[in-house]
């Protein structure tokens, strides 16, 4: 591995819930250009280290540093595609509405979303192949089709690191493709890609980066290098096999 | 309409604007309860502001009345940290508390002043337009106008301004936290502006029934539109109308003008409760009729498909061996027959070409949940509308 740029550097990392950790010192440096996976079971803190890394979660310790400065100085770098299940999509709103709310943050306060918030939200309807249902209310849209509003949202922030929490759960295997093939695109484009992600055997074939976590960081590294048995062994605590195509 | 009769309309129209706006934003976060506890626990704010200044509608009430509304807020999220109790727990444990503090301390000092139990409870708007407001001699029409009037243009301007964020941090907090528009402000400012509107609705409608301002309107307007600005549109809509029809039901049969007005929201969001349109009762009833009309001719084409032998494709046979009712059978033939799917030749069933098709399509769209090939059919049959 040649020096590679860091995008986001993590250290001594501690999240806890009413004093129970829920990260335990987490160091973590992601290289730029990565489309990595985040895995481990329920409650091993995925998410919750997303939230940190994005200032939703005060950690007890520790530091975050996008291409190394604090995270509220590089939010314009960063866009975020939360849990699904995280919003009510009874909420009032058309799938238009809901990809333009990722220019709120270009935007900063007061000033209103005009015609050029428009048209990017528009071409990133139409890149996740949306567009037909840019006027349908949100709750008239099926899963698949609700997590592409969110990565379009994702998308018309044009950042430079993505972090998707779940992007996969609860979703048909055609949108699930075409999330996959975008996600890879903005890989190419030297984008870094975080995934919070469920299913370890599409692992090799979707990411070419990924960090086991288990409350601690348990590895982190080059999926073909690191994602063995040995590694999933240790984070799921149970004997883990699991058949993976070289 | 004499002077006074207009003045109490139009404080009225105010009180309801101004309640239907920060309401429409609670519902949507189904914080309907707290508005509820708010209208109670700024009592205390109230009445201890009252004993300073004497003056029910002076501005140092509004201030405490304000604070107390947060003070419940901040308690209730607080004693709900702890995670020993639920938040509708510790909303119940809070504003009974506060509410009750308000009580002693009207019932132990307050005898021999205008404010009784029954005015924070109720509110009376009749004797608004009495309380005057003078400005170097000159009359400038009823103090609560004055009040109720500041408060709606404040609530208008801070909408304006924070439309988006208010929308983003209501829709999704995490994603508001993120861009850096902190959903916590915007929690907190909401909160503020409901607690200081709820003083000002305190003189038309009372600490009491100022909640069913907050919360019918939006409720109704919910129902009615899928677009947050129309949403919005339509609750100011329903207060208003409800305060103005309210006041004359109470003028005409001489009753309680809040109680007409609440009355009167009631019967408005339960008329749109039972008809409107997609979301009302009765529409969602015939859409499940019709979906299970058409679930069952489904199973019936399926039958039909599997099975070539005359017996089992006998009209008879429909009621003894699929075991549906008359008048069941009836009408999934008659659906069937009028879009062409079948035909009936001495009371022997058959599909038609169009049913074969119709029948593939459909269990296909049902095991892969693809919308591509079945969005020709969804304007005949709502089984296919999600």
């Amino acid at each position: 591995m040649q020096e590679q740029k860091i995008a986001i550097q993590i250290d001594d990392l501690t999240v806890a819930y009413n004093y129970k950790p829920v990260l335990w010192d987490i160091d973590l440096a992601i290289p730029e250009g990565v489309l990595m996976a985040i895995v481990g079971p329920n409650g091993a803190g995925k998410s919750t280290l997303i939230k940190s890394i994005l200032d939703i979660i005060n950690p007890i310790a520790g530091s975050v540093q996008i291409y190394g400065k604090p995270y509220k100085k590089q939010r314009s770098l960063v866009a975020y595609v939360p849990q699904k299940g995280s919003v009510d999509w009874d909420f009032p709103t058309t799938a238009l509405d809901v990809v333009m709310m990722g220019t709120y943050g270009s935007l900063g306060w007061i000033k209103r979303p005009g015609q050029k918030e428009k048209k990017a939200s528009l071409e990133a309807l139409e890149k996740v192949g949306m567009l037909a249902f840019k006027n349908r209310q949100i709750s008239q849209l099926s899963g698949g089709q609700q997590q592409r509003i969110f990565l379009a949202r994702a998308l018309v922030q044009n950042a430079a690191i993505y972090f998707m929490d779940e992007p996969f759960q609860g979703v048909d295997a055609t949108t699930e493709k075409a999330i996959i093939n975008i996600l890879k695109e903005l890989r190419k484009a030297g984008k870094t890609v975080v995934v919070v992600h469920h299913d370890l055997q599409t692992v090799p074939e979707y990411f070419d980066w990924v960090t086991f976590l288990n409350v601690k960081k348990i590895a982190t590294g080059p999926v073909k290098d690191i994602f063995n048995d040995d590694n999933l062994t240790k984070t799921y605590g149970i004997n883990y096999k699991v058949s993976i195509q070289q | 309409m004499n002077n006074a009769q207009i003045e109490i309309q139009l404080i009225a129209s105010l009180v309801a604007i101004a309640c239907a706006i920060p309401g429409t934003f609670l519902v949507l976060r189904k914080m309907a309860l707290i508005t509820d506890a708010i209208s109670h626990s700024i009592l205390p704010g109230i009445v201890i502001g009252f004993f300073i200044t004497h003056d029910l509608s002076s501005p140092l009430l509004i201030i405490l009345a304000a604070a107390s509304g947060v003070i419940t807020v901040v308690l209730v999220e607080f004693i709900q940290k702890t995670g020993l109790v639920k938040e509708d727990t510790a909303i119940g444990l809070v504003f009974p508390a506060l509410f009750s503090i308000g009580i002693i301390l009207i019932a132990q000092n307050a005898n021999d002043v205008h404010l009784d139990i029954d005015a924070v409870l109720l509110g009376e708007l009749a004797f608004a337009p009495f309380d005057r407001l003078s400005i170097g001699g000159i009359d400038a029409g009823p103090k609560s106008l004055w009040i109720i009037g500041s408060i709606v243009i404040t609530t208008l301007g801070l909408l304006l301004a924070f439309f988006k964020e208010l929308k983003i941090s209501t829709f999704d907090a995490g994603l508001a936290s993120a861009l850096g528009l902190s959903p916590v402000i915007m929690h907190y400012g909401l909160m503020t502006v409901s607690s200081i509107t709820t003083v000002g609705a305190f003189d038309a409608v009372g600490a009491i029934l100022v909640i069913a301002l907050m919360i019918a309107p939006a409720a109704t307007a919910y129902l009615l539109t899928n677009n947050l600005t129309k949403m919005l549109a339509l609750s100011v809509f329903f207060g208003v109308s409800s305060a103005i029809v309210g006041y004359w039901v109470a003028h005409i049969i001489d009753t309680s003008i809040s109680g007409s007005m609440t009355t009167v929201l009631g019967l408005i969001f339960l008329s749109v409760y039972l008809f409107a349109p997609s979301k009302g009762l009765f529409s969602v009833l015939y859409r499940q009729r019709q979906q299970r009309v058409e679930v069952s001719l489904l199973t019936f084409l399926l039958h039909l498909g599997n099975h070539q032998e005359e017996e089992e494709r006998h009209v008879k046979h429909l009621n003894e061996h699929i075991n549906w009712q008359k008048v069941q059978s009836k009408s999934v033939l008659d659906l069937a027959l009028k879009n062409n799917m079948i035909t009936i030749n001495n009371d022997i069933v058959s599909l038609t070409d169009k049913g074969k098709v119709f029948t593939t399509e459909a269990i296909d769209y049902i095991i892969t949940n693809k919308n591509s090939e079945i969005e020709n059919m969804k304007d005949r049959f709502f089984l296919f509308r999600g």
